[in-house]
């Protein structure tokens, strides 16, 4: 029973760490929280949809299509909107985002509207030992982890990923040194919508796809990264693993109507008892 | 000015003798829309801290009162009262661990309060009557409803302006501009933002329970739908933040153009509704009664 929830819970957290990255890395580049965040995962969900329904297009294929689509839109948002508010008060770029992920889920209402999707194409598990592997979720989990770690080997050894880094650690500095600020915002909320997309991409072999599903991803992402500690882009990866294995545990215990208040509850807590992250996180 | 205001309220006052039905209603919905959104304004327009979840107030607000009418027989004035009390319980709660930090802690920990209200009104099916929802005895209470209500509207609005007009009010606009400044000038942040958020959840929690009298039924689809809290929010942001009478242009203003417009195109009225918080927050950030105070060197406090 232990074993099934630790694989459970580490098969959701790879796909939450990958998704909250996106998030931590706007939050930690452009000081931005971006609400918007889990209706951008939606879209990614709704690109893989539509390739399968439409084209047949094997649903594995479409994760890098859905990342390369929503690459454009977020960087689309970023030029059109959202580098108004980067230097604005707080207040001005979370309602900005709320307005657009507004705008997004209703939009997605009118366009597919409210009716369940659903991509059909692998289902069942793989027993091992006693223990069931979900090949869906097993997939998802294996592209998850690819993913998250390319970004992680991107945002180490490149110059761009060198770039991002050192615009999340002052961007003053990072100014002075050369990088161009405006094109690394622009590339960083492209980069943090295709991490969305794939989740979103991903999540569409297991969940029932619908305009509202991504709500939940904004709130968890961001509990993710307050887990990991805000700017500590690794943190990501713990806060994902922790949040996945806690709602499993819980999953346990609790009916399926408690349990989707496990993830608040576990904020509130860490709020009030380790504000700066588990890791502990850069101070802002 | 004063007789202008005074002169709007007994019109007002005298409304449900010459009224329909249907326009009492709608000036109930009004001064309701009034209360929510000067309600959010003093939270979110004066610290500059987002609710993103103010409808959580309203529904604790709704289910306390129903609670208190159906199963222990309080009379409604007095059920609302409590349901003012059980949202302020709620603020504490919230509150306290999310206003102590600086940052997007509190706008994200609304964000998902809604959710979890929802889930916890749906589990204590015994008290809640979960997703079936709870029924009010019968009773026609729409006129006295409507005069309570306007008072709420008052009552929401007269508090914004002794806030804005106080030190109170200073120190929270301060908060707004600059938290650390205000912090070494002395003001104790922390217990300032919970403050306004106690203030800004009684307005919402009261009117959730004389919605609930009213309409005589609830569920948790009912009162805890982000709609509210987005129109909330579009309202005080369009009427302008942080002045006294912003929300209240905004929710006559918006309601009105809801009503006559948006209810034939009801799919297109939230999408609308996402893209004037985008306008607002991009080309008029002070709202419309902020564009009037700059243009015509109206006073602050208004």
């Amino acid at each position: 029973m232990l074993g099934q929830v630790i694989i459970s819970g580490i098969l959701s957290g790879a796909l939450y760490a990958m998704v909250a990255l996106g998030l931590g890395l706007i939050f930690g580049v452009m000081r931005v929280i971006n609400i918007a965040h889990g209706p951008l995962l939606m879209l990614g969900s709704y690109t893989t949809y539509f390739l399968y329904a439409h084209f047949g297009i094997n649903p594995l294929l479409t994760v890098p299509i859905a990342m390369a689509v929503l690459f454009v839109v977020g960087v689309l948002l970023q030029r059109g909107l959202v580098f108004r508010v980067v230097d604005a008060p707080e207040l001005s770029s979370l309602l900005l985002t709320f307005g657009i992920s507004i705008m997004l889920v209703n939009l997605a209402q009118l366009a597919f509207t409210s009716d369940l999707r659903a991509v059909e194409y692998i289902t069942g598990s793989w027993l091992v030992g006693g223990l069931a592997f979900s090949k869906p979720r097993m997939i998802a989990f294996v592209f998850a982890a690819a993913v998250t770690a390319l970004s992680f080997l991107v945002l180490k050894f490149t110059r761009l990923g060198k770039a991002i880094r050192a615009t999340s650690q002052s961007r003053e500095v990072a100014m002075v040194c050369g990088v161009d600020v405006g094109r690394i915002h622009m590339l960083t909320f492209g980069f943090a919508s295709a991490l969305a997309a794939a989740g979103g991409a991903l999540l569409a072999v297991i969940v029932a796809i619908q305009p509202e599903m991504g709500g939940v991803w904004t709130f968890k992402s961001f509990l993710v990264i307050v887990l990991g500690g805000a700017g500590n882009y690794p943190g990501a990866l713990v806060g994902g693993l922790l949040l996945g294995l806690v709602e499993q545990v819980a999953s346990l215990f609790l009916t399926t109507q408690l349990s989707e208040v496990v993830a608040y509850v576990l904020l509130v807590l860490v709020l009030l008892v380790r504000p700066s992250g588990l890791l502990g996180g850069r101070q802002t | 000015m004063a007789a202008a205001i005074l002169s709007v309220l007994a019109a007002l006052a005298a409304y449900p003798v010459v009224g329909t039905g249907y326009g009492v209603r709608s000036v109930q919905q009004i001064f309701m829309w009034i209360a929510l959104a000067g309600s959010w304004n003093l939270i979110s327009g004066l610290t500059g801290y987002v609710s993103f979840g103010h409808v959580a107030f309203f529904g604790a607000g709704a289910y306390a009162g129903a609670i208190l009418v159906a199963s222990a027989g309080w009379p409604w004035p007095l059920a609302a009262l409590a349901g003012g009390a059980a949202a302020v319980v709620l603020a504490v709660v919230i509150g306290y661990p999310c206003l102590r930090l600086k940052g997007p802690y509190f706008a994200i920990a609304m964000l998902g309060l809604n959710e979890v209200l929802r889930a916890l009104v749906s589990y204590f099916e015994g008290l809640t009557g979960g997703g079936n929802g709870l029924s009010l005895p019968t009773l026609d209470a729409s006129v006295p409803i409507y005069y309570v209500m306007g008072v709420l509207a008052v009552v929401v609005t007269a508090m914004s302006w002794l806030i804005v007009t106080s030190r109170f009010g200073l120190r929270l606009m301060t908060i707004r501009e600059d938290e650390v400044a205000a912090e070494a000038m002395g003001i104790d942040t922390f217990h300032h933002k919970l403050a306004a958020l106690l203030l800004s959840a009684v307005g919402p929690g009261v009117a959730g329970a004389l919605m609930a009298r009213d309409q005589g039924y609830i569920e948790p689809i009912s009162v805890f739908p982000l709609a509210i809290t987005v129109t909330m929010i579009v309202m005080a942001l369009f009427g302008g933040k942080g002045t006294v009478f912003g929300p209240v242009l905004g929710a006559a203003a918006l309601f009105v153009a809801q009503e006559i417009v948006w209810a034939r195109y009801p799919y297109v009225h939230p999408l609308l509704f996402g893209a004037i918080i985008v306008g607002v927050v991009l080309l008029m950030p002070r709202g419309v009664l902020g564009l009037l105070q700059q243009r015509y060197r109206l006073p602050r406090t208004i």
